[in-house]
This record gives structure tokens, C-alpha cells and sequence, in this order.
């Protein structure tokens, strides 16, 4: 199958102080379209910063990313701002809705930004917002919703512009169990009927337990691809 | 995002913090308070000082005979002045137009004797309204016609000249030849303007008297003073007379030339405004300036995360810049709502300033009303509202260019 994905020999080397930081060394890797992994290891173990690489938040200091074949190194901030807008979709631990939209708008956000025409955009939006479960919630601000509807706008904010790949940093961090139950159900049914592509950071055990592929990181290096359906 | 979408995140940014918002909008209502207060104090003075100044014989603008300006004497003819006044009455601009001999004089009245300006005038063509003098009357009246032998003069000339009405005043001038000559005419008129070098120096006599004691011919005078429908049209005015009248020999001037001390007065005390209102701006682009700082400040993640999820720094910066520009619009609204009532009030009845300065406060020898009212041009608004459209858009700059640089994955980090 053909990676969706490709980190090469990717290293990301922080200077802290006098103090050089690898976050990431020498990381290859590969994801598949479809995939529902997750990045797992304990806290400094890079998950986060491999999720900033692929997101083309962040730059590799050695090493070559590619998302749908293109080298993440060859594009300006221009393109890496549209790549980001049209190709990934973000999830934040924090959810990280605007405080002043509500929630149909946080959800159509990324398609304003893409300049889909009003009706369209509409009529998408409230599909997802339908799928997710918040139909009913669309005109409410993020304040007067609870932790685990504001992780399910942003969720669907991701998925709206129908990325390549969705990558979600710690989603079920902030959310009780049932909450976060809830929302990796949907993370699955949205990866298994929509085809998008899930890459998870997490220290989660629930979120591990639920993963197609589990691909773990001690000390910025890789120490374990367990692939499981 | 389309343009329309920013603006809309823009004004829900800026509902976030109302009370913040509000504060800073009034502080721009108040400075176009101020801005108002000061231009239409400015423009109803200084209008007021130059209509006044023009009807004190020389008009908003000035046909004299060439060189009449820089010496001003009777030897200095305008040849056919009445046809020149034809011709000038034709443009529609013109309200009226005054045929006039101006020069030096000296007076006497029995063993007393006094330097002054003669101004010969046509009884019968005179307004009111555009003659000082005449509006100044206390007693007596202007001479009857342009043959009358009756003379119009101040009171503190007829006060140290020991005169009264129907008594003699004897009238030394130079005439077209430059020699001397001397007439005389019965007091029919006392003024009294409140200028003191006006009213000890001025007399208006009948023109064709003067005429004939000064060899001048029939449509001769020194010059014709041109009083228009708005002085701010004088420039205008003059160039079209330039390029519409046939006869040569003659100068066009405005107030500005024939009055330089009144013009220099204006202009300097129209530059300590314009300071004020610029210091007065500076104050309150630094309050939109500190607002806005603050606001962006505390938006950090949510700019970075914008631009992470696709938001380009320029729409950012847009983003920004619009709520500069809303704070400046709000701002013009409320300072509309504060500055109508104090505007209405100030055109009508303005402020009596008379118990303070007296009712006789001149400058420039000209007097100053001692009422403070309010006027203001149609360009003086335009100037407050791009003034105000300017200071917030270079007050938003900084901070919108602070929001665009945010990076994206500083700001995210740890949220």
C-alpha cells in the first residue's frame, strides 16, 4: 500500500540553553491512508513533536517528510499554510475552539478558510455537526459547552475540509471515561466510513487498547510498530 | 476567507471584552469632541474675522491699479472701474462689487488737524452688510448721493477733531498729478466700529466729489472691492476674474495680500490648532494602540492556532487592522452622538466671552466677536473624519503586524 505519510531519517534537535534537545532521532516511518494509529510513550518521548513535523508546523533538522509525495522541505510558508489548511486536519488536547464563534461556525472555520461557497458549506457543516452528535448544540459558543462536546466541534472542524489525514494531540486528555469513550467511537466510525486517516498522540491506555496500529517512541526513537488489524 | 467573514470575527473579537471596547471607542468619541470644537471654533472666527475685514473697504478680493497694493497712493488710477465692475458683477460667485478710492489724507477741523484714509464711496450703491462703516453708524447718516457734500466719519475723530454733525471737515490729498489739493464736506454721519484706529482715522465721502477734486475721470477709482458668497472661495474667484476680464492695468488680489497680517495671524493660530488636534490624536491613537496591544497579547494561542489550522498572517493582519478600524468607526459614531447637541448649542448660542475680552477685542485691526460660536466646513469634516480614519489605521498597524508574526507552533505548544 502506498504511504500516505513518509518520514526519512527524520531527526529534531531543540536548543534549549547551551543544552541541545533530540526530540526526534533518526525516525522512519510510514502511514497508509485509511490507518487508525497512534503514537504512544511516556511524556518527552517525541510524540508530540512528530506530530508537528507531519502537520508542517514545525521543520525536521535532518531527514525528509512527505504527505501525498510531496517534501514538506520544498514548500514555503504560503504552501505549507494551504497544505495544512486543505491536507490535515488538528486536534488539540485543549480543543482550542474560538471563543467567539460558535459551534457551527468553529466547525466551518477551515472551510471559510478554503473559500467554500455559504450553501455548500452549510450544508457539509451540519452533516458533521449531525454525525458528531451536535446537531442540536450548533448555535451554542464554546463556553456554554462541556469538554467533551467542545473536543467533538473540534473534531469535526477537522474533518469538515475532508483532510488527507487528521492528527489528534492527546484528544481524550482533558474528558472523563465516558466522554472519551464516546469520542473514540466516533474517531472510529468517522475513520472507518469516511476513509480518513487517524494518527494519535497519547499516553492513553484506552486509546491504545482501540488503535489499529500502535507505534511506540522512547527518547525520541522508535521502539516498537505493533500493527494489529 | 472572504473579506466579509474577517469583519465578522472582527466585531465578535471585539464584543469579547465590551466594557474595554466602549472605553476606547469614547476615548475617540472625545477627541472628535475635541477635534470639532477646536475646527469649528476655527472656522466661524477666522470666517468671521475675514468677512469682517473685507467689508472694511477693501473686500474679499481686490481690483486695484497695478502696484496700488505695495504703495497705495491717489496717484494710482483704475482706469473705467465702473465697466470693470460690470464685467466682475457677471460671475455668479460674486455677491457685490464696490467702486472705491482709497488714499491717504489729512483731516482738519478748525486749529486741529489728524492723519488718516479717505474712502470715497457711492452712497446709493452701499449695502449695509458690506460695509463696516456704514453698519456702524451711531448717528447721523452715510451722504445722501455721490455729489453730496455730507462726509461719514469715526467717532474718535470727531472726538479729537471737536466735531458734530453738519460741522466742516477740511480734506488734504495728493492728487492724480501728485500735487495737493484740499476739499470740503459738513459731517452727515458719526461711526463707530470699536476698533479705535478705525474709528479715529476712516472717512467715507461721496465718490464723484472726490473724483473731480482729484482730476480723476468719471469711471475712475483706485479699486473695486469684490465681496463674495464664501471667502473660501477668494483664490477661485480671482482666477476667474484673471482669465475673464479684457481690460489690463490692473492687479487681482485676495484678502490674503491685501490684509498679510490678518492672513499670517490665521495661519499661525490655524497651525497651533492643527498642533493641538494632531497631540490630541497621538493621545488617543495611543489608547487604540494600547487596546489593541492588549487584545493581541492575549490571543496569542488563538492566532497560532488559526494559522495552523490554515489561516494565512496577512488575513491575521487584516483581521486586526478591521478591528482597529471598527474601534475608530464606533468611536466616530459615539463622538457624532456626544458632539451634536454640543455642536447645535455652540452654532446657535455660543459662549459670551464679552465679560472677559470686552465687546471691542481687535486684532489685526480688525474685531474679534466675543462670542465663541461653531462652524464647520464641509471640508473640516471630511478632514476630522479622515483624521480619525487614519490615526486608527496607523494605530492598528503594529499591533496587526505582532498578530501575523505569531508562529503558529510557540503559540500551540502545550495547549
Amino acid at each position: 500500500m502506498e504511504n500516505l505519510i513518509q518520514l526519512r531519517n527524520v531527526t529534531k534537535i531543540y536548543q534549549q540553553g547551551k543544552v541541545q534537545v533530540h526530540a526526534v532521532q533518526d525516525l522512519t516511518l510510514g502511514l497508509a491512508l485509511g490507518e487508525f494509529s497512534a503514537l504512544c510513550g511516556p511524556s518527552g518521548s517525541g510524540k508530540t513533536t512528530v506530530l508537528n513535523l507531519i502537520g508542517a508546523l514545525d521543520e525536521p533538522s535532518q531527514g525528509t517528510i512527505l504527505l501525498e509525495g510531496n517534501d514538506l522541505a520544498l514548500l514555503n510558508r504560503t504552501q505549507l499554510s494551504r497544505l495544512r489548511r486543505d491536507r490535515i486536519g488538528f486536534v488539540f488536547q485543549a480543543y482550542n475552539l474560538v471563543p467567539v464563534l460558535t459551534a457551527y461556525e468553529n466547525a466551518e472555520f477551515v472551510l471559510a478558510l478554503q473559500g467554500v461557497p455559504a450553501k455548500e458549506r452549510y450544508d457539509r457543516t451540519m452533516t458533521i455537526l449531525d454525525e458528531v452528535g451536535l446537531a442540536g448544540l450548533a448555535n451554542r459558543r464554546p463556553d456554554e459547552l462541556s469538554g467533551g462536546q467542545q473536543q467533538r466541534v473540534a473534531i469535526a472542524r477537522a474533518i469538515c475540509p475532508e483532510p488527507a489525514v487528521v492528527l489528534a494531540d492527546e484528544p481524550t486528555a482533558n474528558v472523563d471515561t465516558t466522554t472519551a469513550d464516546g469520542l473514540l467511537g466516533l474517531m472510529e466510525k468517522l475513520n472507518d466510513e469516511k476513509r480518513i486517516t487517524f494518527l494519535f498522540s497519547t499516553h492513553d491506555q484506552r486509546v491504545m487498547d482501540r488503535a489499529h496500529r500502535l507505534i511506540r517512541l522512547t527518547d525520541g526513537q522508535l521502539t516498537g510498530d505493533e500493527v494489529r488489524r | 476567507m472572504g473579506f466579509m467573514r474577517i469583519v465578522f470575527i472582527a466585531w465578535r473579537n471585539l464584543l469579547r471584552n465590551r466594557r474595554r471596547t466602549l472605553i476606547t471607542a469614547f476615548s475617540v468619541a472625545f477627541g472628535v469632541l475635541l477635534s470639532v470644537t477646536f475646527t469649528a471654533s476655527g472656522d466661524y472666527t477666522y470666517t468671521n474675522m475675514i468677512n469682517s475685514s473685507a467689508t472694511m473697504g477693501f473686500g474679499h478680493v481686490t481690483i486695484a491699479a497695478k502696484g496700488y497694493n505695495d504703495t497705495p497712493t491717489l496717484t494710482r488710477r483704475l482706469v473705467a472701474a465702473e465697466e470693470l465692475r460690470r464685467q466682475v458683477l457677471s460671475n455668479h460667485e460674486v455677491e457685490n462689487a464696490y467702486v472705491r478710492i482709497a488714499g491717504q489724507a489729512m483731516f482738519a477741523a478748525g486749529v486741529k488737524s489728524i492723519g488718516g484714509q479717505v474712502i470715497g464711496v457711492h452712497p446709493l450703491q452701499e449695502r449695509p452688510e458690506h460695509n463696516l462703516f456704514i453698519r456702524s453708524i451711531i448717528q447721523g447718516i452715510l451722504p445722501a448721493d455721490s455729489e453730496s457734500t455730507g462726509a461719514l466719519i469715526g467717532a474718535k475723530m470727531a472726538e479729537k477733531l471737536n466735531l458734530r454733525l453738519g460741522k466742516k471737515l477740511i480734506y488734504t490729498l495728493t492728487d492724480r498729478k501728485g500735487d495737493l489739493v484740499s476739499g470740503m464736506s459738513r459731517v452727515s454721519g458719526i461711526f463707530q466700529t470699536g476698533e479705535d484706529m478705525v474709528d479715529s482715522s476712516v472717512v467715507l465721502l461721496p465718490i464723484n466729489r472726490l473724483r473731480r477734486l482729484l482730476g480723476y475721470d468719471a469711471g475712475d477709482a483706485s479699486l473695486i472691492s469684490v465681496l463674495i458668497w464664501d471667502q473660501r472661495g477668494a483664490d477661485l474667484v480671482r482666477q476667474k476674474l484673471i482669465g475673464s476680464l479684457q481690460q489690463t492695468g490692473y492687479e487681482i488680489l485676495t484678502w490674503a495680500e491685501t490684509q498679510a497680517d490678518l492672513a499670517g495671524l490665521i495661519a499661525i493660530d490655524r497651525a497651533g490648532n492643527y498642533l493641538m488636534q494632531f497631540l490630541v490624536g497621538l493621545l488617543i491613537a495611543a489608547g487604540i494602540l494600547n487596546t489593541l496591544l492588549m487584545s493581541v497579547m492575549e490571543r496569542t494561542r488563538e492566532f497560532g492556532m488559526m494559522m495552523a489550522l490554515g489561516m494565512s498572517p496577512v488575513q491575521v493582519v487584516i483581521m486586526v487592522m478591521v478591528e482597529s478600524l471598527m474601534i475608530g468607526l464606533l468611536g466616530l459614531f459615539l463622538g457624532a452622538v456626544i458632539t451634536t447637541p454640543w455642536y447645535i448649542y455652540m452654532a446657535g448660542t455660543g459662549i459670551d466671552f464679552s465679560s472677559q475680552i470686552g465687546q471691542d477685542y481687535s486684532t489685526s485691526g480688525v474685531l474679534v466677536d466675543p462670542v465663541m460660536k461653531f462652524r464647520l466646513f464641509k471640508e473640516s469634516v471630511i478632514g476630522i473624519l479622515a483624521g480619525v480614519f487614519i490615526l486608527t489605521l496607523l494605530a492598528g498597524i503594529f499591533p496587526a503586524i505582532k498578530a501575523g508574526r505569531v508562529p503558529p507552533l510557540a503559540s500551540i505548544r502545550g495547549i
